[in-house]
């Protein structure tokens, strides 16, 4: 850190010291769940199409087909649960952190100071399991600011709380 | 006109506007029927005589129809200053009122497009930041009502002293002769794309109306036979690409001059004023503090006549598809004028104290694997295209032009950190860097593959209300010390981003 010398700052608050928080476990049902049903519509059509048109045509190539889908069913599920215990968060005094990935790990923080509004906002699964996703929203193109996913409804307006705070005091 | 109005009424627009209300609706109908149109004015004579009054019957009709829109939609238009809001109200049948807080304004802008040009009016622009989505132009008002309701709007920020424009020198003026400069140097191969699209676009219009009047495909068959002919002969394709380089530089030339005639750019305290364009005058005023990054672009043909172009990026509001309007271009800078910027915008001297530092030789890898998988997709798509195999050898001397421009991507990355400013340096042709002001960062990301992980490396990934800078592979205990201060820096910073 030699370029910053000038600075009064010897020791910076390191992100890699804090400890985060892992989102709900219930979550993973939720997840799951929705992955699920978003599946099961696919397959749908995806029978349909192997039927009317692959079983006419190359009928010899099928169960290769059913195959190959059903690994890609599969791989999406275990990258799912293998990756889930990933998404972790953490909040401290001056800014908010997510983490998740398996194959791509990414983290990101927004800093209270640069928030332009929160959402809070419960999918129809989620809100089964009592939980909600938070969405903190900075200036700019918005696709690519911080949402924490999957915890306790109690817990997220407890943190909109605590930014809003920070915000305005 | 010669008293101005002080806008705590509801005002209406110049009454000039409605002259620029009928011509602009005129202009967008008559885009989108040109080629019907043109149809019917060549067949006109074959109609029998009361055809014939019908259809100039009918136009008439369009015509007073929508002279009769254009006046109500003056009518309608009303806007005021109340407080610290200004208030607007518009539409026809459905009404809309929208009031924007005078504080949420981010520049106004004046402009004349032709029709504003003959008439002698302006159009300005109000421009809103953040989760705002309202941008409000108001089509006519004459220069000094428009500069009266700029300052009114303004001088709620600071109290803005009256500046003498005519006695202020530019910083930097372009005559015609630098300007020829630029357009021969330009990346004519983005104009020619422009040009194609443009193209493609009349294509679609016309066959769209071909089609319909139709019924076999005349235009389609025509253009297939060309095309035929086209690919017979060596000797054909070497006229088209003559042809195709001559249209590309001159769509160069006129998209120059087209935007960036009569370029001057004013520096005054806390702004910059840009006043350009041939048929569409726009007179830009860009306050310093609002600029979110700027970024210095060369190629080697500007490189060695001198200059360089500078984009000032703002604010963008969540929609992607007004991005285009927030970057600010200028053309023909030198190396003086450059310097004169970055010592207005920035501290001097910041960035002579640190280094260069440039990404792991991962970014090498990634970049020639990335190249390798592009000459791949070209020449499987080729061989699909023409099923022979002797393609793919006259594609060969594809492969030293990309790693030709992997080589010189690899070269020209790198960046800078000082106490306060940040600079990305990336290009591959032609070369760019961009400067940040560390504070003005919205929020940091860092994003690291399995492939990174095993050599330790990390892309820092910065979101500015203006957009992304990536800075790839760096490695790991550097890009947590980069993380670490920039957050250390936003949240310590008291001064306003925007």
């Amino acid at each position: 850190m030699i370029q910053f010398q000038n600075n009064e700052i010897i020791e910076l608050p390191d992100i890699t010291e804090i400890t985060f928080n892992r989102v709900e476990k219930k979550y993973l049902k939720v997840v799951l769940l929705s992955t699920f049903i978003n599946f099961f519509i696919g397959s749908l059509f995806f029978i349909l199409f192997i039927e009317k048109i692959i079983a006419k045509k190359i009928p010899e190539y099928t169960g290769i087909f059913y195959f190959l889908f059903s690994c890609f069913v599969i791989s999406i599920f275990i990258v799912l649960i293998v990756g889930f215990p990933k998404r972790k968060f953490a909040v401290r005094d001056k800014d908010v952190s997510y983490k998740s990935g398996l194959f791509i790990e990414k983290m990101v923080t927004v800093p209270f100071s640069r928030i332009q509004h929160i959402e809070i906002e419960e999918g129809v699964f989620s809100r089964l399991f009592k939980l909600a996703k938070i969405s903190v929203f900075t200036a700019g193109d918005s696709s690519d600011d911080l949402e924490i996913k999957g915890i306790t409804k109690e817990k997220a307006l407890q943190i909109k709380e605590f930014i809003s705070q920070k915000i305005n005091g | 006109m010669d008293k101005t109005i002080d806008f705590s009424e509801f005002t209406r627009q110049s009454s000039k506007g409605i002259i620029v209300i009928y011509g602009n609706l005129l202009i967008t109908i008559f885009k989108k029927t040109w080629v019907v149109f043109l149809l019917l004015i060549t067949r006109i004579s074959k109609f029998r005589h009361f055809d014939k009054t019908y259809f100039i019957v009918g136009v008439i009709c369009l015509f007073v129809f929508l002279f009769i829109r254009s006046y109500v939609l003056f009518r309608n238009f009303q806007f005021k200053i109340e407080g610290d809001n200004f208030i607007l109200k518009k539409g026809i049948f459905s009404k809309k009122n929208t009031s924007i807080s005078l504080d949420r304004i981010q520049n106004i802008n004046f402009s004349q497009n032709l029709i504003q040009q003959l008439i002698n009016v302006y159009q300005v622009s109000i421009e809103t930041a953040g989760s705002n989505k309202t941008e409000i132009s108001i089509k006519a008002l004459s220069l000094q009502d428009a500069k009266a309701l700029k300052e009114k709007i303004s001088s709620k920020d600071i109290q803005e002293k009256e500046l003498e424009q005519d006695s202020l020198k530019p910083l930097l003026t372009i005559d015609a002769g630098s300007l020829l400069k630029v357009s021969f140097s330009e990346n004519h191969l983005q104009s020619l794309l422009v040009f194609l699209g443009l193209l493609l676009g009349f294509y679609q219009q016309i066959e769209d109306v071909f089609k319909n009047f139709f019924e076999e495909d005349i235009l389609k068959n025509y253009v297939k036979e060309s095309k035929e002919l086209v690919f017979g002969s060596f000797f054909l394709i070497v006229i088209v690409l003559f042809v195709l380089l001559i249209i590309a530089i001159a769509s160069s030339f006129v998209r120059v001059f087209l935007f960036h005639f009569n370029l001057r750019f004013f520096m005054k305290n806390d702004a910059f004023e840009i006043k350009q364009g041939l048929t569409n005058k726009k007179m830009i005023v860009l306050k310093k503090g609002k600029v979110q990054s700027i970024t210095i672009s060369t190629n080697p043909l500007k490189k060695k006549l001198g200059i360089s172009y500078v984009v000032f990026k703002q604010a963008v509001s969540g929609k992607v598809k007004k991005k285009k309007e927030k970057l600010i271009k200028i053309v023909g800078c030198k190396e003086l004028h450059l310097e004169r910027i970055k010592e207005s915008l920035f501290l001097k001297n910041e960035l002579v104290n640190s280094k260069k530092e440039y990404p792991h030789s991962y970014f090498k890898f990634r970049i020639a694997f990335k190249s390798m998988l592009w000459i791949l997709f070209i020449n499987v798509f080729l061989l699909l295209f023409f099923n022979s195999l002797k393609t793919l050898y006259f594609n060969s001397i594809w492969i030293p032009l990309f790693l030709f421009i992997a080589y010189k991507k690899i070269k020209k990355t790198f960046f800078k950190i000082s106490e306060n400013l940040l600079l990305v340096g990336k290009g591959a042709l032609e070369t760019h860097f961009t400067y940040v002001e560390i504070f003005k960062i919205q929020n940091i990301k860092l994003r690291q593959t399995i492939f990174q992980k095993r050599r330790d490396i990390i892309d820092v990934v910065l979101q500015t209300a203006a957009g992304k800078i990536i800075i790839p592979c760096v490695p790991y205990h550097r890009a947590i010390d980069i993380y670490n201060y920039m957050l250390y820096k936003v949240e310590k910073s008291t001064k306003e981003w925007m």
